[in-house]
């Protein structure tokens, strides 16, 4: 193990951190940091780019300064810096991350989002909106646990009181209970009335209820309610700092083990599924083109949530360490293709664990961490050993109770963290033997608030380096020169970095570091160098960061979506990551980094990164054309499509993402307030079931999907069939109905009219060429705003894609104008149709209201037209109340109200 | 308007989102267009926040700039000069960025130029304010007169075996001494991690023949407490006293402190070699020390010059029937740990399909150590003899004959 015989210059200085800056934007970009002189013999590390004209200058400049002996100096000294020098290319095969496994067959529950706490109405605008109290709407909650929950909460008491309650109608029957009842149905009345007034900037409790809430709040409840309270009030805030920031999945809970079959390109990915995230899965994995699963997945059920999954390979076989809050595991796989894993231990902890690794030395070691400050050394075969118990932080305090320990390059010392810093002790004498490897302080240079998040030990690259993150920078660290970071960078990532992964490089060739956030889900790819034998070479960030595809960057790529569909896509997909792994494959001089990313929704997607070895990299424009695809519909071109291959394992996760989870609980949507103007909650209830209207409907979109085959029947169930339609080929003439629907969603409807009166084909077809015209132009024009609109716009795409044999997944762009907007305001003729007073009548609107709805629908059609930015779904709604309440309750995502572990 | 002003952060910082995004996908061009959108946040500067728009702008288009196809460094160059006037608070720190930058593109005369510019530059406090830059600036100034320096020696070493005797040139070596030796030996005053600084700084001083100077800058460096524990430090210290002659003793005093703080260090093995060669006891007992702690560390598990070291040494102690004691002591701390991690059946198949050597040293000390039953010595052992290596045979022999020291070893 040589120590790098110069170092990068760096001053040094103790105490606590001076510089106060919190995350700044563009903090990692442009700085080399230092200089180092390399001997001309070593690997040139220098700007490519900058290469020609350096040498175009230095011949002029030759001329000019023949006489400087600097000159001379130029041609045998190189200079190497910190950070920046040129890097390998690592160029993404695809343009999204794929799905890789189906999705998990269970249905999914959402996770908590910030609008499920706090407390979010007319009301928020007024408070003080601060990161440090937030807002947290308890008293929902509260609510929650009354309504769902009566029993436990009123259970005993209701039973002793019902008698004595009479919540009817009619009066109290004169008997013997009669001295003992009371008529509560006043009060009744009031409280339903109270729901219906919610949101009511003047809200007033009635006084009754005040008195009633006064009398009864001492003796009427299970748990006293300020216990209650309290209680749900600090889980609240428990709940909100996990939004905040969770660091219960550091560490990351997906594994990639490689098998010891030379020639084999298989390996075994381990990862957690199960709407609990309980089931801990084995599956075999062969690396060809495309990676795919082999054979059946070897399955185990946890009884708890799996935060963490390590692994590490030592004499051949690998070690499994799985962590759930109060349990942790561990498994044994031998390194042979297909062999099945072995569970070999079990331990519980009082307090829930933070930190678990295995030990890359030794097999069957591992160690531990709990949140109350103990750390053990875990052997398979001898036992716990508790190293060190200490609840305060090393070096200063801090609340956190997190920490982690890992492995050095000594078996028997392991390094321990806290949010504070790292320190090293020796298993053998824990309390006598120990150093600092890392502090956040002057001495690292670090900042005001910077805390440590993950640190790693990258034994894989250089057997005595470790990395550090904290939420700004990225530190390695050298247990031979402890406290000074031998590299530092910030990392400018938006959520800190909870995953790290290393992908060690050969000699001479950089190591890939994989960092992953949780909640942004971002990867981010950092190559470093620092020779581990021969080199002398000091640690150096090589080539510039490189950004991966999220999960949710897929989105995109998928086939246009219903408007419910994508929400709750876009909801499954930007769940939070919850780990990553990733391996490197040789194939001749075409290398490729394929890297996989879990999500808390239990998805496991994959993407792959090439890297041609022996040819020298030079950028060129068709280069950087090639690394643009997928970024953004900005730039769109056709390379930036996924593959088929792709193509069809998307429509296959697609496909059993509705199978599995089904359509979300059919609720229709509380009516809107000028609904509530018209009607009665009676008459609104009743409207929610299949009307003759909507048999109607159906009947003739069923016709007209028998005759032309034109319309898309998304399967759902029967009675909640949503239907898309969609403009017909022109060319043979469609039947009218699908023509003018279609003529309809795409804006210019009375174009069509009028076409349809006056019957002049030629002027139809003329006009129908035109706008193809359009279309084109509108997809070569690319602009700012163009992203922005496009899905408002999805109706309208969908024809395009249909006819067409294999879906297109790019994001197809709007047209010029956007449908909505350049055409006349559609009339209201036709509608006027369906909502005559016959129909009205048909569906029980009494005589005064019809006059009602159909002057409040004339005002429609007189006045302006909606502002384009509505989507037509909900423009619908406002004309038709009645038969389009369904639709738009579809479209707006329903989420379960969170119910806090009640 | 406060909403206006809002209104533009807002569109700012998307702004920044779209270069950030664009940058970390490598797609410098697309950066650079975007880039000259937010120059417009320069105009409207209402953030106080700890990074401004001019910092951003310094630092994102130096990256461009360094990775854009179309970029040349005369374009560079005049990037750079804006940035400069851009702001007084980072000044010299744009200005040593851009001389590293010239340094790196092999222009080490501009950048020269440039790091003696910034030197001489005054601006009211903010000089002062900058400290830990122009202390660098004028090291890394140092640096370059030390180079300039020492290609005059070169030349007139050259030139003085053919006798010629060029005064001029003689003159200005001397002067770029006097300009390397005052700045570099200022900021090796400063704690820090100084490796090249003091490299050169001890090589000007050796030259001039001021040794007692290098001497003292040099265990300054190694011993002062205020500077952070570099190896290295103790390195050239022991460097420098080999090149002086010192004596055995006080080169072991050199290597012993770094063995105590870095035990794994590559020159543990000289250290031991030193130590065995020694006649005292205690020396050659510190020397076992030392070659079973650099085997404790993963990085020399496969190092046969250190497996050697201690099979040798291990065999020497057996054959000589002294200190059989040492070995036990030192085992006693590692017997519960180093079978798996060295002598498993797993590393000897492994150990002896990739190297035969390594797998020979390892199986003598674990013959020793552990008894001809162990399981790779066993595994070893067959192997050779099967492939008939005469040593393989011999050293089965050995252990054999000398099977009862393991019981006196590990029992």
């Amino acid at each position: 193990m040589e120590f790098p015989a110069t170092l990068f210059p760096s001053s040094f200085s103790t105490g606590p951190p001076r510089e106060e800056r919190g995350p700044a934007p563009a903090a990692g970009w442009g700085e080399l940091g230092q200089v180092l002189e390399t001997s001309p013999g070593c690997h040139q590390v220098r700007p490519p780019c900058l290469g020609q004209s350096v040498r175009e200058h230095r011949r002029d400049q030759a001329r000019a300064t023949l006489t400087s002996y600097l000159l001379s100096l130029q041609a045998e000294m190189m200079f190497m810096p910190h950070r920046g020098g040129t890097g390998e290319s690592w160029e993404p095969a695809n343009a999204a991350a794929v799905p890789f496994l189906p999705p998990s067959a269970t249905c999914w529950v959402p996770s908590l989002v910030p609008q499920d706490i706090l407390y979010h109405s007319f009301l928020r605008r007024k408070l003080p909106v601060s990161n440090r109290v937030p807002a947290v709407d308890f008293t929902k909650q509260l609510s929650h646990f009354f309504v769902d929950h009566p029993e436990d909460a009123f259970g005993s008491l209701g039973q002793l009181l019902h008698k004595n309650f009479h919540l009817g109608d009619s009066g109290v029957e004169v008997g013997a209970s009669r001295n003992n009842t009371i008529r509560m149905t006043g009060l009744m009345e009031e409280i339903n009335r109270l729901d219906a007034r919610r949101g009511c900037p003047d809200e007033y409790l009635a006084s009754r209820l005040r008195w009633f809430s006064h009398l009864s709040r001492d003796w009427l409840f299970e748990v006293p309610l300020g216990l209650l309270a309290d209680c749900v009030h600090e889980e609240l805030l428990l709940q909100w700092a996990g939004l905040l920031f969770d660091d219960g999945s550091t560490g990351g809970a997906l594994a990639w083990l490689p098998t010891e079959d030379a020639g084999a390109c298989t390996g075994c990915l381990v990862y957690p599924g199960g709407q609990g995230m309980n089931h801990l899965y084995f599956q075999d994995v062969v690396l060809e083109e495309q990676p795919r699963t082999r054979g059946s997945c070897a399955e185990f059920e946890l009884n708890g949530r799996i935060r963490q999954v390590a692994a590490a390979q030592s004499d051949g076989e690998n070690f499994v360490g799985v962590r759930s809050d109060y349990h942790c595991g561990v498994w044994r796989v031998p390194g042979r293709t297909g062999a099945a894993p072995i569970p070999l231990q079990v331990i519980r902890t009082s307090v829930p664990a933070s930190c678990l690794t295995v030990s890359p030395h030794l097999s069957g070691e591992l160690a531990i961490c709990t949140q109350s400050g103990s750390t053990y050394l875990w052997n398979v075969e001898t036992g716990l050993q508790r190293l060190r118990h200490d609840p305060q932080t090393m070096f200063f305090r801090d609340h956190s109770p997190w920490r982690w320990c890992d492995f050095t390059a000594h078996p028997r010392v392991l390094s321990c963290a806290d949010r504070t810093g790292l320190q090293c002790l020796d298993a053998r004498a824990p309390r006598r033997c120990h150093f600092d490897l890392f502090k956040v302080g002057e001495e690292a240079s670090c900042q005001q608030g910077e805390r440590v998040v993950l640190p790693m030990y990258l034994g894989k690259a250089h057997p005595s380096q470790h990395l550090v993150t904290t939420q700004f920078s990225i530190y390695v660290v050298d247990e031979r020169l402890p406290l000074v970071p031998v590299l530092k960078w910030l990392h400018m990532m938006k959520s800190p970095p909870l995953f790290a992964h290393l992908t060690p490089g050969d000699p001479g060739r950089s190591h890939k570091l994989l960092l992953g956030a949780s909640r942004t889900q971002e990867m981010l790819l950092l190559q470093y160098q620092g020779e581990r034998w021969g080199g002398q070479s000091a640690c150096h960030l090589v080539g510039s960061p490189q950004k991966l595809h999220t999960i949710a960057g897929c989105l995109e790529h998928l086939p246009t979506q219903l408007p419910h569909h994508h929400c709750l896509l876009q909801q499954h997909l930007g769940t939070p990551a919850a780990g990553l792994a990733a391996m490197l494959q040789k194939d001749g001089r075409q290398e490729s980094l394929l890297v996989f990313q879990l999500s808390e929704a239990g998805d496991v997607f994959c993407q792959r990164l090439t890297h041609e070895v022996a040819k020298p990299h030079v950028p060129t424009s068709g280069e950087e054309a090639m690394a643009a695809p997928g970024s953004s519909p900005l730039f769109e071109d056709p390379a930036s499509s996924p593959h088929e291959a792709a193509v069809l394992r998307y429509h296959r996760w697609l496909k059993a993402v509705s199978k599995c989870c089904g359509e979300p609980p059919w609720h229709s949507c509380p009516p809107t307030r000028s609904q509530r103007r018209l009607f009665t909650r009676k008459e609104l209830q009743t409207l929610a079931g299949p009307s003759a209207l909507h048999q109607q409907a159906r009947q003739r979109l069923h016709q007209a999907m028998q005759e032309g085959g034109r319309i898309q029947h998304w399967d759902l169930p029967d009675n909640q069939s949503c239907v898309i339609l969609q403009p017909p080929e022109p060319v043979e003439g469609p039947d009218t109905l699908t023509a003018r629907l279609a003529a309809a969603w795409s804006g210019d409807w009375s174009q069509w009219w009028e076409e349809r009166t006056s019957f002049n084909r030629a002027k139809r077809q003329r006009a129908l060429r035109e706008r193809r015209r359009r279309q084109k132009q509108a997809r070569g024009h690319r602009s700012l705003s163009a992203s922005f609109t496009s899905s408002l716009t999805y109706q309208s795409e969908l024809s395009e894609l249909s006819d067409s044999g294999l879906p297109q997944l790019s994001p197809v762009l709007p047209q010029e104008g956007s449908p909505l907007r350049g055409s006349p305001p559609p009339s209201l003729v036709p509608d006027e149709a369906l909502l005559s007073s016959q129909s009205l009548r048909s569906r029980g609107i009494p005589k005064e209201r019809r006059k009602t709805l159909q002057d409040y629908l004339g005002v429609w059609a007189e006045g302006p037209p909606e502002p384009p930015e509505l989507p037509s779904s909900q423009a619908s709604q406002l004309c038709i109340p009645s038969s389009q309440s369904q639709l738009s309750s579809v479209s707006q995502t329903r989420r379960k109200r969170p119910r806090m572990g009640f | 308007s406060h909403e206006h002003k809002l209104n533009f952060g807002k569109s700012k910082e998307m702004c920044l989102n779209f270069i950030q995004d664009a940058m970390l996908q490598k797609q410098w061009k697309r950066a650079a267009e975007f880039l000259t959108f937010y120059a417009e946040a320069l105009e409207k500067d209402f953030s106080r926040e700890y990074m401004g728009p001019s910092e951003i702008i310094w630092r994102i288009g130096t990256e461009i700039l360094c990775h854009h196809s179309d970029s040349s460094m005369k374009e560079f160059n005049s990037f750079i000069e804006q940035m400069k006037t851009l702001g007084v608070k980072r000044y010299l720190k744009v200005c040593l960025e851009h001389s590293f930058h010239l340094l790196c593109n092999g222009l080490i005369h501009e950048a020269y130029q440039s790091l003696s510019l910034a030197e001489s530059w005054r601006f009211g406090e903010q000089r002062a304010l900058q400290d830990k830059e122009i202390k660098l600036i004028q090291a890394y100034k140092g640096l370059l007169d030390y180079y300039s320096w020492s290609k005059q020696k070169n030349i007139l070493l050259e030139h003085g075996q053919d006798g010629l005797e060029d005064l001029s040139v003689e003159q200005e070596m001397h002067s770029y001494f006097r300009k390397a030796a005052v700045n570099l030996k200022e900021i090796i005053k400063t704690p820090g991690v100084w490796d090249i600084f003091v490299k050169c700084y001890v090589d000007l001083l050796e030259f001039y023949g001021d040794d007692e100077e290098a001497r003292q800058v040099l265990s300054e460096y190694a011993y002062n407490s205020k500077f952070p524990a570099n190896p290295n430090a103790h390195v050239y210290l022991y460097q420098f006293l080999k090149r002086h002659g010192e004596s055995k003793k006080s080169l072991i005093s050199a290597l012993k402190i770094l063995h105590d703080l870095v035990p794994s260090h590559e020159l543990m093995i000289d250290f031991n070699t030193m130590l065995h060669k020694s006649k005292k006891r205690k020396k050659r007992r510190l020397g076992l020390e030392v070659i079973f702690a650099v085997l404790d560390y993963v990085g020399w598990k496969e190092n046969v010059k250190a497996w050697s070291c201690l099979a040798r040494q291990v065999k020497q102690i057996v054959i000589s029937e002294k200190h059989l004691d040492w070995i036990k002591q030192e085992w006693n701390s590692r017997k519960d740990w180093w079978p798996p991690f060295h002598f498993s059946l797993y590393l000897a198949k492994k150990n002896w399909q990739e190297n035969e050597s390594l797998s020979y040293e390892k199986a003598l000390v674990s013959g020793i150590i552990l008894g001809k039953d162990c399981k790779y010595f066993r595994y070893v052992s067959h192997q050779g003899c099967k492939a008939k290596v005469k040593r393989f045979r011999i050293l089965k022999k050995f252990v054999n004959k000398h099977s009862p020291v393991h019981l006196r070893v590990s029992g």
